[in-house]
Order: C-alpha cells, then structure tokens, then sequence
C-alpha cells in the first residue's frame, strides 16, 4: 500500500468555531501529527470553493487521504465523497468528524477543554484514515424479470404496471381464477362500484384508463410479457437479488386454455355437484365449472376432489373442441427472475370458534362474505339477502362488529376494514329493499378513509339503526326460527334482545393460509399477527429484509380496494427501480471473513439480520462462513458476535477501531475522568448532533467514537477502551425496536450486559459501563446521560486495575 | 386535577390482585348483556362499574351497593374480548371497600360466623336432627383454633371488623 498522505481541512463553520476552539492551536497539533501533509482553513468544505479546495489537492496528488473537521457528516460526508471520487480518489479514503455539533457547540462555556477535545476528534480520524484502503464497486448482474404472487387486485396491478414498463412479468395465483377476494365483494365502497371489474383482469386497464369499456377478454391477458398462472403454487426460491431461481407448481386445469371456448356443453352433462366456494359454499356448482359471469382466464376447470374422472368422462365426449384431457399431470415450471412481489392477500376467519354466535350451528348466522355473495345478482340467491335455514328473504338483519377481532382471545388487530364493508351491506339492502329492518351492533364505527364518514351519514339518514353495543351471545328460537341477539345498547343503558331472521358476522381478516410456508420459502418475516413484515413501516412499507422481495397488498394488512392499489403501485416501482439497469450496483462495504480463523461455530449465519451469510465446505468435514457480497448491508452485526475474531468490515478494521480509541483518550485536558461513548451511525449519532445543534451543554471529557451499529461491538472494545484511559464507557444505539439493522441494537444490549460481569470480575464497578437507546429528538437525554455517566465516575473515582 | 385522580384509582386498582387488567377495558358492554344480575336489576352493571373505575369515581364505587351485587358466575369474563378479568376486578374493589372499612352488614354477619364457629352460615339443631333423620353423620367440629390463628396471622378479623373496631 502506497504510503498514507493525509490532508486535513478545517471547517470554521462561517467563522462561528474559533469564538471557541483556538484554531491556531488546532493548526498547530494537526500539523505536527505524523503522516499529514496538508492542512488547510476554510469556512465550510462539503459545497463550493471549498470542496474545490479539497478536489485541487487530490488532484495534484498532494494527499490521498482526506479527514474533514467540519458540520454533521451525514449532511456532508456524501458531497465530499463524490467530489473527492470524481478527482480521482477512491470515495472511501474520506473521513468527517463534526467539530461543530459534537464539540464547540456544547462546550462552549469551556472554550480551553474543548480545543483539547477537538484535537482528540481530529487525531482519531487522522489516525483511522490512515489504515483506510479503497473499497471497490462490484455489479451483480440482473434479470429483467418479476415474479408477482398472488392475483387478486394488489397482485395484479404490479402485475399490470411492471409489464407495461417492459418487465417479463409472472403472475401466479392458487386459484384456478384471478380476482381474489375483492372479486367475490359485488360492490367496493365508498363509490359503490361494481366488482366486475376485479374479477377480469381486463378491467386493470380498462379502468387505470379513462374509457371503460367491456372488460370481458382483453386487457392484462394481452399484455405480451405478462404471464398469467392460475392454478398454480411457488415451491421452492433458490438463487439471489437480481437472479432469483423459482419452482412453481401448476395442478393441472384439465381443460386446455387455448381450446376452450367456454360453451358451458360440460357442465350441462356434469353429474357431480359440489357445494362451490365462489359463492361461499351457499350454492353448487358442478365438477367442471367456471365463476360466473366473467373470470379470467374465461376456461373451465375442473375440480379434482369431486370429479370421477374416467369413470364418468362425459364432459370428454361432449366438449366440441377436445379441449379436455383428464390424464393431465401436475406441471412444475423453473423461472428466471431478478425481484419477487408478494401479494397474498387475506382471508376471512372462521368465527365458528367464537361458540356464543353460534356460527356454523345456526344456519341463520352468517359471515359479511357470505353475505356479499347473496347481494350478487348472479350469486346464489339472486341479490336477496335469505335465511339460509328455509330460503326466505331476511327482513330483519342484524350486523354484529368486531367477530374474531379486536379480540384477545383470536385476532388483537382491528381488521380496519369490516366497519365500511357492513355500511356497504346495509345500504345496499337498504335501497334495494327499503322495508328492511337493519341495525349494526358496534363498539367503535371506524370510518376513517376518504367520503368514508360521508358513507356513514348515508346509511343513518336511509334508516339503518346503529347499536353501541357488543352482543354477548346469539339464541335461537326454534318455535318461530328467529335468531335473538342479545346486547347492551350502551347509551341508553337499557339491555335489548334484538330479533332478527339474519345475523351477519363482521369477521376479522386474517393472513392467507399459506402465508407461514411462503415467508419460509422467501425467507422472510411474518409480524406477531402473521402478516408479512416490512422492512420499514414508515419509510419502505413494501421492502422486506430481504433484498429483491417486496410485499404489497393485503399480505401486508388487511386493507380496501384502493389501498391495496397504491400498495401495489409502490411496490412495482421499488422492484422496477431495483431492476432497471439490469445490474446491480454496489460498494463493497462489506463484511469479509479470513476463513482460516474461522471456527465454524456457525453463530453468525443465525445472528446476519440480512441472512448473507452461508458456511461453505472447507475441506473434510470442515466449513467456513462465507459473506455474500450482494446481501451485506456492512452493519457489522456479525463481526461482533464472532467469537474468534475471524470477521472484519472492510469500511472499519479492527486496528481502525483501536486507533481511534487510543487517540480519542490520548489527551484529556480536562479536569473530570475521561468518558468514551461508542454511538451508531444511526439514532445513536443523531442523538449526540441534535444535543449539538440545540446547544445543550455537556463535559468535554466525553468523547464520541462512531460504528455503522451498536452491534459491532464487542467486549474487547470495551475493555480496550478502558485500558486506553476510560474511567467510564457509554454505548448509544437505537431504540431495540428501531435497529436500523434489527438485531444490533439488543446484540449490544448483551455485549454490554457480559462485559459488565467481566469487570465485576476484575474488580472493576460494573457502573462504569451503560448502554443507551437514544433516538435524534433524544438530544437533551444525551447530553442528561453524558452529565450524568461523568458524575458516576467521578463518585466512583479513579478506575483501580486489579 | 380529575385526571390525575383517574389514573390514580386505575393504578390502584391494578396494583391489586385481580384487579391488574381492567384497564383493558373499550366498554364494548358484553359483559353487561352476558350478566345475569344486570338483567333483573338496574342497580348492577359491570360495565357501568369498570366506566366509573376508569374515570376516578372511587366514593361512588366503594360506598355504593353495586360491587356487593355481583353473583361470581364469570359469564362476564369468559366473554370479555379484552380479556378483562371483571369478576376479579369487582372483588379486588371489594378488598379495597373493606379495607376502607365499607362493609355491607351481611358480610360482618358472615365473618363473625367464621371467627366463632369456623363456618359461614351457623348449624342448627334443626339441621343436625335431619341429618340424623337421612341417617347422614354428624357434621364434625371444624378446626376453630387453627383457623383463628390463619384469620389472626393474616389480619381478617382487624380488616373486616375495621368499622365496628372490634377485634373478635
């Protein structure tokens, strides 16, 4: 390695710093420090001339590493780094220490103290920067591919907009017809538009554009990059980001979809009847059927629970176009794709559990999905809500809210959207048979979308009866076959017993039955409901953990039509930025392992939050870790729970880490103990700049040593630090929950909780060592800890080594 | 400030055994329509008493005659979909009501029979000569000395007699 050069460039923040810091004697120190070959003054160094001050003297090869003393480094580092790459200069030979925010600013009562800290910051990160060796870019090629699972109507419009934008795009569905469970709603509130338009793919664009037109057989199946497989089940995902390997498993339709015609001459001749599912199990429908009235694809299928196959065969004989073949096997297809959609959607919950409503042993006692089905003009009842016990239309209907959610006994969550779904079902009863009696039974009516509250007002000024009042229990009169709801209308405080022909459950929604094998499959996580867990809530609501796998719809939440819609949208633009230069770009701040330490104890494949570590064989019955350049995220989780020191990151090397601490304790010109906080790049660096910013006072004896995380650290750290001259030690993280790289956060909680056993077993108070989870508003709380971690020490006194 | 007072009660209450999750409690009022009790009389409605806790009414609960009403059948609590434990809470405030010394006359007519016979509800010569009639046995002498001792150790008869300030 060519020898270190390094140019120092000192900020003065617009002249506000030498009111505090003794710049000549900064000067002076930063001179004298071996290995420096320029220092130079400016009033600021990440934009305009003094950036070009920097850019002039890598070019001229006067330096070739670059230490900035200078404001905030996640404002500034970035705009250095560039300018400094575009010079000529690797971008990593770049190390900024903010002067401002973490030392002149809440030191400055103590202008002498602070110079000296000052100096500290800057002879660390000279002292870092000269052990920094480029760090390369590598390209990962990727496939131009999208896999989207699941066809109801988040599915389909990823599907829909990343094929437009020119992806291969595969869609694959379970059902043997697309549309989902928004298909099977007849009507969509607030607008109350019709569902049709879900169940073909067609509508996708039909409706994305400003014409409707007939939906019935064009649209997302004439996408030429769009294939559409229903039937069909992901086994099993190999492979990576960029170039995912997918097995998918199709049961056979055994009905060809090219010949079809869909005469409907099968299942006149059909002599099994099954009860069908569409329309919630409360019709049948033959062995060979298709959903009525438009589906895609419009091809029949048949049922292989209930077709006799050869022993009947009628279908065969009568199908004018052959298109039907009854030895078909299952098919498994192998595709090639660079990102992975999920959009698996959610189920209704089987209430049948909840024994006081009585589902599934009153017939009279239905689900709001079963209901929506009798609403269907084409469903099984013709658009009239029955009693299902003796086919007559229900006059009197009670809504019960709430069914299997907001419950602590089956499902916590509220389902967000069963409130607006009775609304919808009420008035639609309402207008189409006025004479109805209709009461929704609540706890709470939440209708908090868009015209949502307006759709409340609706129903209320049409007649529908609202009940502030939970039922307790559902009784049936079998003398006059009159359901009895019992319940306490809260307000008037007054105990009703409401009769009713029909009695509708506001079931929760629940994750899709399949949802636990599928994020087994992906390798990705399900939250505490079962849902699939985004990387970020706030900031990428549909990145998971895994890179190149995104998650989208009712997967996600249960969520209303137009909600799952933006969902998707954004989840078709994160895969199709993720894909579209058709390779992947990365710096190589990574971890890396020397294998030949590695004692293949396997701790650090479970703990990667990231799953980029693999162990390889290395020999006879021997392994070793291996990183995946493409999945590290560099956070460095890993390197602090190898117990053999076999792991380092290549952006901070354990001599890195070391020389900072030597030099941030080297001098503490200062008449308290001197205090090392090791913080995160994250939440845990934000705290000690907004405690800055806001000039909220703090000793000098504390000093700050930045890691990508908290979970980098080790206990030798800690102890180093110690021994360099620490009288105390502070670990700031983010919140455990809010880890930017999930698990760091709690790893450091016990590194720190270890090491304190250890230093109680040297003879050294435990106290002396505290770990704090700070975010950036939490600036007063650092500067609180700081104060108060130096006035521990000072009590406890100089630190004693057994 | 009635909002700290709110949050005192609750915390009370909480801190109590039983009493610990009524502040789970979104007054959905299954446990009002589910109860037995509520259904024949006004005077008791869980609900209504899990609001009144809730938002500091502390006189109005441990003074009134409500919580004495409750008939333990947990209907309430089976039902609850926020797992609150109401038939625990409606005894944890009871505990408090006697502590305080609001002890409704049956109760002090329960725990003299327990002091000095060892039971709840005194035998009667008339119950013992029917026994004998059905040929059933003798009810036999409870261990009186061992349980005073129990009630004495643990502070029953200081605590239920806190009214009268009797201590036997």
């Amino acid at each position: 390695m060519e020898e270190a050069k390094v140019g120092v460039f000192l900020s003065d923040c617009g002249g506000q710093i030498p009111k505090i810091l003794d710049f000549e004697a900064l000067t002076n120190f930063v001179k004298s420090v071996p290995g420096v070959a320029l220092v130079a003054r400016g009033s600021e160094f990440w934009r305009g001339q003094g950036l070009q001050t920097i850019v002039d003297a890598v070019k001229t090869k006067k330096i070739n590493r670059v230490v900035v003393a200078e404001t905030v480094p996640k404002i500034s580092e970035v705009a250095i780094s560039k300018a400094v790459e575009r010079a000529g200069l690797n971008s990593h030979l770049v190390e900024v220490v903010d002067i401002k925010d973490h030392c002149a600013w809440p030191h400055r009562d103590m202008p002498k103290e602070a110079t000296e800290k000052a100096k500290a910051m800057i002879l660390a990160a000279i002292e870092k920067a000269k052990l920094m060796e480029p760090i390369d870019k590598a390209e990962f090629p990727s496939v131009k591919s999208v896999l989207v699972i699941g066809g109801g109507v988040a599915g389909m419009q990823a599907a829909e907009d990343l094929a437009e934008m020119g992806f291969q795009v595969y869609l694959v569905e379970k059902e043997p017809f697309l549309g989902g469970l928004a298909a099977k709603a007849v009507r969509f509130f607030p607008t109350d538009d019709c569902a049709i338009c879900i169940q073909s793919p067609a509508s996708l664009t039909a409706v994305t554009q400003t014409s409707r037109k007939c939906v019935y057989r064009s649209g997302l199946s004439e996408i030429p990059n769009l294939n559409i497989l229903t039937n069909a089940k992901v086994v099993k995902v190999e492979g990576g980001p960029g170039n995912f390997k997918v097995t998918v498993e199709r049961r056979p339709r055994y009905v060809d979809e090219k010949k079809c015609v869909a005469c409907d001459l099968c299942t006149s001749v059909c002599p099994v009847e099954s009860p069908d599912e569409y329309n919630a199990r409360l019709s049948k429908r033959k062995a060979i059927y298709i959903n009525k009235p438009l589906v895609y694809p419009p091809v029949y299928v048949i049922d292989a629970k209930a077709c006799k196959f050869h022993a009947c065969a009628k279908c065969v004989e009568v199908c004018p176009t052959k298109a039907i073949n009854l030895d078909k096997k299952p098919e498994h297809l192998t595709l090639n794709v660079g990102s992975i959609i999920v959009a698996t959607g959610f189920r209704e919950y089987d209430p049948s559990v909840i024994k006081e409503y009585h589902y599934g042993e009153y017939p009279d006692v239905v689900t709001h999905l079963e209901l929506a089905r009798m609403l269907d003009a084409f469903g099984p009842t013709g658009g009239v809500p029955v009693r299902p016990s003796d086919g007559k239309p229900a006059k009197r209907v009670v809504f019960v809210q709430c069914v299997g959610s907001r419950d602590r006994r089956w499902n916590p969550y509220c389902s967000s959207i069963c409130c607006m779904i009775s609304l919808k079902h009420a008035t639609m009863i309402k207008e189409a048979f006025p004479d109805t009696d209709l009461t929704i039974c609540y706890i709470d009516i939440r209708a908090t979308g868009r015209e949502h509250e307006y759709y409340y007002e609706k129903a209320r000024e049409m007649g529908v009866k609202f009940v502030k009042g939970r039922p307790s229990e559902i009784i049936h009169d079998p003398a006059t076959n009159t359901l009895i709801v019992e319940v306490e209308d809260e307000l008037l405080r007054r105990l009703l017993e409401l009769e009713a022909d029909l009695v509708v459950l506001a079931t929760a929604m629940v994750p899709s039955e399949d949802a636990k094998e599928l994020a087994q499959i992906l390798g990705i996580e399900l939250d505490q409901d079962g849902f699939f867990k985004e990387y970020n809530a706030k900031l990428r609501p549909t990145e998971t953990k895994r890179r190149g796998i995104f998650i989208c719809g009712g997967s996600v939440f249960p969520k209303d039509v137009p909600t799952a819609s933006l969902h998707a949208h954004s989840a078709a633009v994160k895969a199709a930025k993720f894909l579209m230069n058709g390779k992947i770009v990365k710096d190589l701040r990574v971890a890396v392992v020397n294998q030949d330490y590695c004692g293949n104890c396997q701790f650090c494949p479970v703990t990667c939050p990231y799953g980029a570590i693999t162990l390889e064989p290395k020999g006879e019955g021997h392994f070793a870790a291996k990183v995946s350049e493409l999945l590290c995220e560099g956070c460095g989780v890993c390197v602090g729970t190898c117990p053999v020191g076999a792991i380092e990151l290549r952006h901070l090397k354990p001599s890195q880490i070391s020389a900072q601490i030597r030099a941030l304790l080297a001098v503490n010109g200062t008449s308290k103990p001197l205090v090392l906080a090791f913080s995160c790049s994250e939440c845990g660096h934000a705290a000690v700049d907004s405690s800055g910013m806001a000039m909220m006072s703090y000793p000098a004896n504390v000093r700050v040593l930045r890691v990508p995380c908290t979970g980098i650290i080790q206990v030798h750290h800690i102890l180093e630090a110690f021994k360099a001259g620490a009288q105390g030690v502070m670990v700031v993280g983010c919140k455990p929950d809010g880890c930017h790289y999930e698990v760091g956060s709690q790893k450091a909680k016990q590194k720190v909780e270890m090491a304190k056993m250890l230093l109680q077993a040297y003879g050294i108070e435990p106290e002396r060592l505290e770990m704090f989870n700070l975010v950036f508003v939490e600036g007063d709380k650092f500067a609180e800890a700081a104060k108060a971690m130096t006035e521990r020490v000072e009590k406890l006194g100089p630190l004693q080594f057994a | 400030m009635a909002e700290e007072k709110l949050l005192d009660f609750a915390r009370e209450i909480t801190g109590r055994l039983g009493g610990e999750t009524i502040t789970n409690c979104y007054q959905c009022g299954t446990c009002a329509s589910t109860c037995p009790v509520a259904r024949t009389t006004e005077r008791y409605n869980p609900r209504q008493i899990l609001r009144l806790a809730l938002l500091g009414q502390r006189d109005e609960i441990l003074k009134g005659d409500a919580i004495w009403l409750c008939a333990s059948c947990y209907n309430c609590q089976e039902r609850c979909p926020q797992k609150v434990e109401i038939a625990d809470v409606i005894y944890a405030l009871r505990n408090i009501a006697i502590q305080e010394g609001n002890t409704p006359a049956i109760y002090t007519d329960f725990a003299t029979a327990l002091i000095s016979e060892g039971r709840l509800a005194p035998i009667s010569k008339f119950l013992e000569k029917k026994r004998a009639e059905y040929g059933l046995p003798a009810i036999k002498p409870t261990g009186l000395e061992a349980l005073k001792k129990i009630l004495a150790a643990t502070g029953f008869d200081k605590i239920v007699f806190k009214k009268e300030g009797a201590t036997k």
